[in-house]
């Protein structure tokens, strides 16, 4: 399994873009609080990747499994 | 991939590359506003453009030795600091402003960068790799421990 990662790009203008990576659904919004934390700083922009979407439903997916009562 | 984010480090009022906007007047004297927040960091760019630097209270006044050109810096109400020229013409000031800007943003990605790979443990987060493509650093940290 891969491990999560969130990928920091700290430009020459000063700003940072960032990415994360492998982080199931909402768990991902759980490091925006993080990063600016640590960059000292606040968000600008942000944006869902597909990726989201699709790990988002992946989740639900399983969630639903889980509550479904094997006959 | 999840989310993707643009982030803008406190030390400065906005993303855009240049904030610089200058009001012109016709006796030579011109004002023109920054993105700029700390004093420290701007004090730092000013020498880097090769700028002598001279600090008064909440003013610093900066004489750019070749040309003779000086601008005094003040903080506005939202804590971003404005040049003031005089004698200089506009587009020269705007060109001066647009190098300080220029290197004050090379030193908030130094000091960016000293701060995450300082604390980015503590938050659970181990450098994986680093690399530099053009102007910019990119980092990979693994998590290593997820967030409950």
């Amino acid at each position: 399994m891969t491990k999560p990662r969130i990928v920091v790009t700290v430009n020459g203008d000063g700003t940072v873009s960032a990415e994360t990576l492998d982080i199931l659904g909402d768990q991902c919004l759980d490091y925006i609080a993080v990063l600016e934390d640590l960059i000292g700083g606040r968000v600008e922009s942000s944006a869902f990747t597909d990726d989201y979407t699709r790990q988002h439903h992946t989740a639900q997916e399983q969630q639903v499994n889980r509550d479904v009562d094997p006959a | 991939m999840s989310v993707s984010l643009l982030l803008v480090p406190l030390a400065m009022a906005g993303a855009a590359a240049v904030q610089a906007r200058a009001g012109g007047k016709s006796d030579g004297v011109c004002d023109v506003r920054t993105r700029m927040r700390d004093v420290t960091l701007l004090g730092e760019a000013l020498r880097d453009t090769g700028a002598t630097v001279v600090t008064s209270g909440e003013t610093l006044t900066a004489v750019w030795g070749e040309t003779k050109a000086s601008a005094t810096f003040t903080r506005d109400a939202e804590g971003i600091w404005g040049a003031h020229f005089t004698g200089v013409q506009q587009d020269r000031a705007i060109e001066l402003v647009t190098a300080v800007d220029d290197a004050y943003g090379r030193r908030v990605q130094r000091a960016v960068l000293e701060r995450l790979r300082d604390q980015a443990p503590a938050a659970g987060l181990r450098l994986e790799s680093e690399s530099v493509t053009d102007d910019a650093v990119r980092l990979v940290f693994e998590v290593e421990r997820e967030r409950a």
